[in-house]
């Protein structure tokens, strides 16, 4: 060691600091990029190869140690600005010896090279730590007991670990605005920020919208959006998380609780159908917050404003808590069982339908569909609440998420991604920003994917069908004259189309969206797309956007085929042919384009059923109103949109008669079927599989075989 | 063996009543509870109070770190914010709801300990008996003092014998 004493640390293995050795872990990322040279180092005396150029906050790890860090971010590019990964390095000499440089260096921009030789443990790293935290604490204020961040915060734990444990600081600190309101999501307290630039390197590298900078220099360098306007972001949420101190909070978790109040579970957020992995707070039985939860195959760690601030209606005071009958002219409150006997009483006979949205778990629609079929005799349920409803079967998309990010151009079709897809749009982001990947975005507005695209194409709105021919002809090499009709429609010149169609290849994937079919002549689109993908052999995705769609669709609870689809289930309300209707957690006022025939079909159905977690609008048409647990409060399964599989397991007690769906429809299977009841998800979940054959054998977070095997099938 | 009347029956009886007599010259050690009481240590630890500042705000900052710091989790802790129109304590953050299951502490103080305003506080009072189970919820109306400086006197109102 030369000289040099080394504190026993008990965050390194025994085994390692006694016998020096080489140690070869090819990563993941290492195999990815086949020719990256491995160089040799030495860390507290222990070799070990890595990869060149990775960087030496990270080669620790390998090793089961640690440097504190605040602004390094392993999914963000490094800046060196908070001095805390400060190590001692020197380079091994040709006669053994090693020299060192005279001052400390940051373990965050220091890349691996040969012969370099790294110390983390040494009197001068110790010392070093505690003086950056002294100057970090400087400034900082004592808010400790009232910080959402305390508790979980890494300027408290570094402290703790590395810091003085008292401060020679008494004169007056910095003061300035707290509780500074950036958007009506995300608070600021100037006093508490560290200046580490996460926050201002997520919306610059993850988010794209850049809308936060840094303002002034020093110790009054502040991060602040652009002229003092909202943080107006759909991603802001995440520069909660990722802020290493109390200075960006979540204004809906503001005082709500301390983390070690919380109970934390692993969880799917289905507020749209990309299901991210994330950590579901509770507290007392109530839901309090939601933070992403590493999933590289979805969301990385990222969530969207949608998701993490869209939950209250599980706190709602509107839930459903009590079965509700209709009496005559008045709704009382009933029982499960005299519920199940007018249900039965009316949907006995076949002249029955339901229409299906929202957040249900496989489970749940899987038995939906086998109680309409054994039970009811029929086959009219339909998950789609599209203007277009086409006969096709299964439609999963062949592109995961994770795999756009190798593609060579991406072309984005009629769809805002950021709104619908969120995930998708951060991986077609991080796709440009890191592998260079083209993006081509058509879509008749401006949306956040134009920071970032190397083509950007309006269209005139409702002719997505025009441009698609138009893209068609490009391809096919039409001259001028055939554009003509396309290109008047859509306001797009004939240039425009080249330019889009010259970039289309093999490496290509088209990315559009099921609200793609709510445009005019949307068959037309779908078609054209399908010939593009065939004819350029890229891959079309058609990715479904709302929660659990893919899954039931996967189960194949959509209509055609000999059964009645959404519109002919509401026409065939109105003209008396269906007599029972059953809502099942959705709301068609909300869901279909076509109000007055919603509207017609509700008050023309002779009996309706409306289950749901929240009470809604459609109370007064309802016959039977069920009250039904929301997905937090329930085990079951849900599909993504690429056609994940992912299990989610219930925390909370549904609140007051709220019952499982899945458990309802078990019941009233029973009552009308016969037959051995399913007793839990599991059993359920089981069944899928040995009956649909996309489900069988697919394990938690893998994609259903259609997926895999699949591809589009027209 | 014959009983001996004056050996085996008066003896011992006048032996017995001697004791008494020479413990009638001794200080009484029993009091009549609960009209008169002793005085506790001062660092006895009872029952709870959340105390008030001079000012009459709260020092009760919401934080739960009592919450944390308790061994038996017999603490709820839920906070909010203060606003101008409405403010309990000084600073962003109060207690909107602070309560503590009497029948779970094990009155270890580790609560006190913990505090960094020094608003929990346990004092002498410890008559806690009570006849329902959710008597012994004790609420934020009934744990913080009416007045400042009510909490360490509470006990001493009582006339305390040394």
């Amino acid at each position: 060691m030369h000289g040099h004493k080394t504190f026993d640390s008990s965050a390194l293995p025994r085994a390692l600091t006694e016998r020096p050795r080489i140690l070869v872990q090819p990563l993941e990322s290492m195999a990815a990029v086949a020719e990256t040279r491995l160089v040799t180092i030495t860390i507290n005396d222990v070799e070990l190869q890595v990869p060149k150029g990775e960087l030496i906050v990270e080669s620790v790890k390998r090793l089961g140690l640690e440097i504190p860090i605040f602004c390094y971010h392993a999914r963000m590019k490094p800046v060196g600005m908070c001095r805390m990964c400060l190590v001692e390095v020197g380079f091994k000499q040709p006669d053994g010896s090693v020299r060192k440089m005279p001052k400390p260096q940051a373990g965050c921009t220091l890349p691996a090279d040969n012969n370099m030789v790294i110390y983390t443990d040494t009197e001068m790293v110790h010392r070093d730590r505690k003086g950056v935290l002294e100057f970090l604490l400087v400034n900082h204020p004592l808010d400790c007991p009232i910080c959402d961040r305390g508790g979980e915060c890494p300027l408290q734990n570094n402290t703790i670990f590395y810091g003085p444990s008292t401060t020679r600081f008494t004169e007056l600190k910095r003061h300035l605005p707290k509780a500074y309101p950036l958007s009506q999501y995300v608070t600021l307290d100037l006093e508490r920020c560290i200046q580490c630039g996460r926050c201002v390197r997520f919306t610059e590298e993850i988010s794209g919208d850049a809308q936060l900078a840094f303002r002034f220099r020093g110790s009054n360098m502040q991060p602040s959006t652009f002229q003092l306007l909202d943080f107006d972001s759909k991603f802001s949420g995440n520069v909660i998380e990722i802020c290493p101190v109390g200075a960006l909070t979540s204004a809906k978790y503001r005082f709500r609780a301390r983390p070690w109040d919380l109970e934390t579970s692993p969880f799917n957020c289905l507020e749209c159908s990309n299901h991210c992995s994330v950590w579901f707070d509770h507290r007392a039985g109530k839901f309090v917050r939601m933070n992403g939860r590493t999933n590289e195959a979805v969301n990385e760690e990222w969530t969207c404003d949608k998701g993490k601030f869209g939950q209250d209606w599980i706190n709602d005071s509107n839930r459903s808590v009590k079965v509700m009958v209709r009496k005559g002219d008045a709704f009382a409150e009933s029982t499960w069982s005299e519920a199940y006997d007018q249900i039965i009483a009316a949907f006995s006979g076949g002249h029955c339908a339901a229409l299906i949205g929202g957040k249900q778990s496989n489970e749940s629609l899987f038995l939906l569909g086998k109680l309409f079929r054994d039970g009811f005799k029929s086959n009219h349920l339909d998950s789609r609440w599209t203007r277009h409803l086409t006969d096709d079967a299964l439609k999963l998309a062949p592109d995961t998420i994770a795999s756009l990010e190798h593609k060579k151009t991406i072309l984005i079709l009629g769809t805002s991604l950021a709104d619908e897809l969120p995930m998708v749009f951060l991986r077609a982001r991080k796709a440009w920003f890191k592998n260079g990947t083209q993006v081509l975005n058509v879509t008749a507005k401006a949306n956040e994917a134009d920071a970032f695209a190397t083509q950007s194409l309006r269209y005139d709105e409702d002719h997505e069908a025009d441009v698609v021919a138009g893209i068609r002809l490009a391809l096919e090499g039409a001259a001028d004259d055939a554009f003509a009709l396309v290109a008047r429609r859509a306001q797009v010149s004939a240039a425009d189309f080249r330019a889009i169609a010259k970039e289309l290849g093999p490496d290509t994937a088209i990315i559009t969206s099921r609200s793609i079919f709510n445009v005019g002549d949307a068959g037309d689109v779908l078609d054209g797309l399908q010939a593009i993908a065939r004819k350029t052999g890229c891959t079309f995705n058609c990715y479904a956007v709302n929660g659990n769609d893919a899954g039931a669709e996967a189960l194949g609870l959509i209509g055609g085929q000999g059964s009645l689809n959404t519109r002919e289930i509401l026409e065939a309300c109105v003209n008396y042919r269906v007599k029972a209707l059953w809502l099942f957690d959705c709301n068609p006022f909300d869901l279909y384009p076509d109000h007055h025939l919603v509207n017609d079909a509700l008050e023309s159905v002779a009996f309706l059923v409306v289950q749901g977690s929240n009470s809604s609008s459609l109370t007064p048409y309802a016959s039977v109103v069920l009250p039904s647990a929301a997905p937090a409060e329930q085990d079951g399964s849900y599909v993504n949109m690429e056609g994940r599989l992912q299990r989610g397991k219930g925390m909370l007690q549904a609140p007051g008669d709220a019952k499982p769906s899945w458990r309802i429809f078990s019941e009233l299977l029973l009552r009308t079927a016969g037959g051995t009841p399913y007793f839990n998800p599991s059993e359920i979940l089981q069944a899928i599989g040995q009956e649909v054959p996309s489900f069988a054998g697919v394990g938690d977070g893998e994609l259903l075989k259609s997926a895999v095997a699949g591809g589009v099938t027209a | 063996m014959s009983l001996d009347l004056m050996r085996d029956v008066a003896k011992p009886i006048l032996a017995g009543f001697g004791i008494t007599a020479q413990r009638l010259k001794k200080k009484k050690v029993t009091i009549s509870y609960p009209d008169e009481r002793r005085e506790q240590y001062q660092r006895t630890r009872w029952r709870h109070y959340l105390v008030r500042y001079e000012s009459g705000l709260e020092k009760c900052i919401g934080c739960s770190l009592c919450a944390g710091a308790c061994p038996a989790r017999c603490i709820y802790v839920e906070a909010d914010e203060n606003t101008d129109q409405e403010r309990y304590s000084p600073g962003e953050r109060y207690a909107k709801r602070y309560e503590i299951n009497m029948l779970r502490c094990i009155f270890c103080g580790y609560c006190q300990e913990a505090c960094p305003t020094g608003a929990i506080v346990l004092r002498q009072n410890f008559e806690l008996a009570n006849y329902e189970r959710k008597d012994f919820i004790y609420t934020k109306e009934m744990l913080l003092e009416k007045v400042p400086g009510e909490a360490d006197e509470c006990y001493n109102r009582v006339p305390t014998i040394r």
